[in-house]
């Protein structure tokens, strides 16, 4: 059993726009990060100079825009978390798989350097498969 | 009313809703391990990870999911939120509840299995006679031990021999998906490693991988299944997969169809269930 952290603003939306730029204040851009994801090979990074990755993913975490290799990063997370242990300022309040998933938001949202994926079926597909097989009770219940 | 510690909400997500036997064998479990189950699921209890196009509507949904979980503590004296889905676990623990006033605490339904293991462990009386592959990803284990925790319930079954595959990038196979050729390797590794180590089952731990292996499910006399399906067959208990025998030819029956409605069933649902397999190497035959 977990205790959830305390609210520390009003929405997540909030949270996330005062949270980027306190993990980036953090963060040193030791490449720890970034020399620890198993991600790397898959979008042809292993050679990109883990500093300037790193720097770029701090002002990408403050709405600016950052290098493209940093983009190409941050926009293959999938959330390993290898990070998060990898990361020396951890001790200090530091989540870098965090940090890395407002970088990635801001990227879509603000600086534009990454397209935003749509499925507008989402829903009405998840919603089509409960109907499949639940039952009336369940949809009313669960749903 | 007072909150209990044996009554919980079971948030099983969105995506779970493709199997919705697993949902109703999460919910057996629990209840046999001494809990009162309040489920709740679906786009009504997003937790909005998967918008972050939209960082306005996904906090509006993270609000009001919460609000929501807020009123079966104080209402119903449900103060403990149990998760599955590794996305909406790790979403609410990280992004929901810091903007977000939350009356409850959070566990996965594996940690309150491993608690009562020894309430659960003489019901698995059913020997499960198989050479079993857990598929595992690396992502999760920074919120929630969850390789470990199902290997241990796995272990207790009798009969079950368990083999540790290969440990992927990722939480789950969804967000592998994202990354050109990524989830194809990693399908394949976890394929080649049960034909290696002579496995007859392949064991998801969550959905969506569940969803992408299930198309396989035969090939090479290899069976998929999900781990909760294996504590329930050790229980006794009959366990079908309707995704799984639609993702290997079969449909759901006609009744089903009209209830879900043809088109929709047609346009969002069948271009999913006919997709092709990923590729994956055969004994003895290469890819």
């Amino acid at each position: 059993m977990t205790r959830l952290p305390r609210a520390r603003a009003a929405t997540t939306e909030a949270f996330l726009e005062q949270t980027g730029p306190e993990l980036a204040a953090l963060c040193t851009e030791c490449g720890a990060c970034f020399n620890a994801c198993p991600m790397v090979d898959d979008v042809n990074l292993r050679g990109a100079d883990p500093k300037i990755v790193t720097s770029g993913l701090r002002q990408l975490a403050s709405g600016a825009a950052a290098p493209e290799e940093t983009v190409a990063w941050v926009g293959a997370c999938t959330k390993s978390g290898q990070c998060v242990d990898a990361c020396p300022q951890k001790a200090a309040g530091l989540d870098a798989m965090l940090l890395v998933r407002i970088a990635k938001q801001r990227a879509i949202n603000e600086t534009r350097q990454l397209p935003a994926k749509q499925d507008p079926s989402y829903f009405p597909r998840i919603k089509t498969f409960a109907r499949l097989q639940l039952s009336d009770e369940e949809l009313e219940k669960w749903l | 009313m007072a909150v209990s510690d044996d009554r919980v909400t079971f948030w099983f997500g969105c995506n779970m809703l493709r199997h919705a036997e697993m949902i109703r064998l999460s919910i057996m479990l629990l209840e046999r391990a001494g809990y009162d189950v309040s489920a709740a699921g679906g786009p009504a209890y997003c937790c909005g990870t998967s918008h972050d196009h939209q960082p306005h509507g996904a906090s509006n949904m993270a609000g009001r999911t919460v609000s929501r979980f807020n009123e079966a503590a104080t209402r119903d004296g449900r103060g403990t939120l149990v998760t599955w889905c590794p996305s909406c676990h790790m979403h609410m623990s990280d992004i929901m509840a810091p903007g977000n006033a939350a009356a409850f605490d959070i566990t996965h339904i594996s940690e309150l299995l491993v608690a009562s293991i020894e309430r659960l462990a003489p019901l698995l009386t059913v020997p499960v006679p198989h050479r079993v592959l857990l598929h595992r990803h690396l992502g999760f284990s920074t919120h929630v031990p969850i390789n470990d925790r199902v290997a241990s319930v796995l272990s207790r079954i009798p009969g079950l021999e368990l083999i540790e595959g290969p440990a992927h990038p990722g939480h789950m196979c969804s967000g592998i998906a994202t990354v050109p050729g990524a989830l194809k390797a990693v399908i394949g590794e976890t394929w080649s490693a049960a034909i290696a180590n002579c496995a007859d089952t392949v064991c998801t731990i969550f959905h969506p991988c569940h969803r992408e292996i299930a198309a396989l499910d035969g090939r090479d006399n290899i069976r998929v299944r999900n781990w909760v399906q294996l504590v329930a067959e050790a229980m006794g208990i009959e366990t079908s997969d309707a995704y799984v025998g639609w993702r290997n030819g079969g449909a759901p029956d006609i009744a089903a169809i009209e209830r879900a409605e043809p088109s929709r069933y047609q346009t969002l649902i069948e271009p999913e269930l006919r997709a092709p397999p990923l590729p994956v190497a055969s004994a003895g035959v290469a890819e």
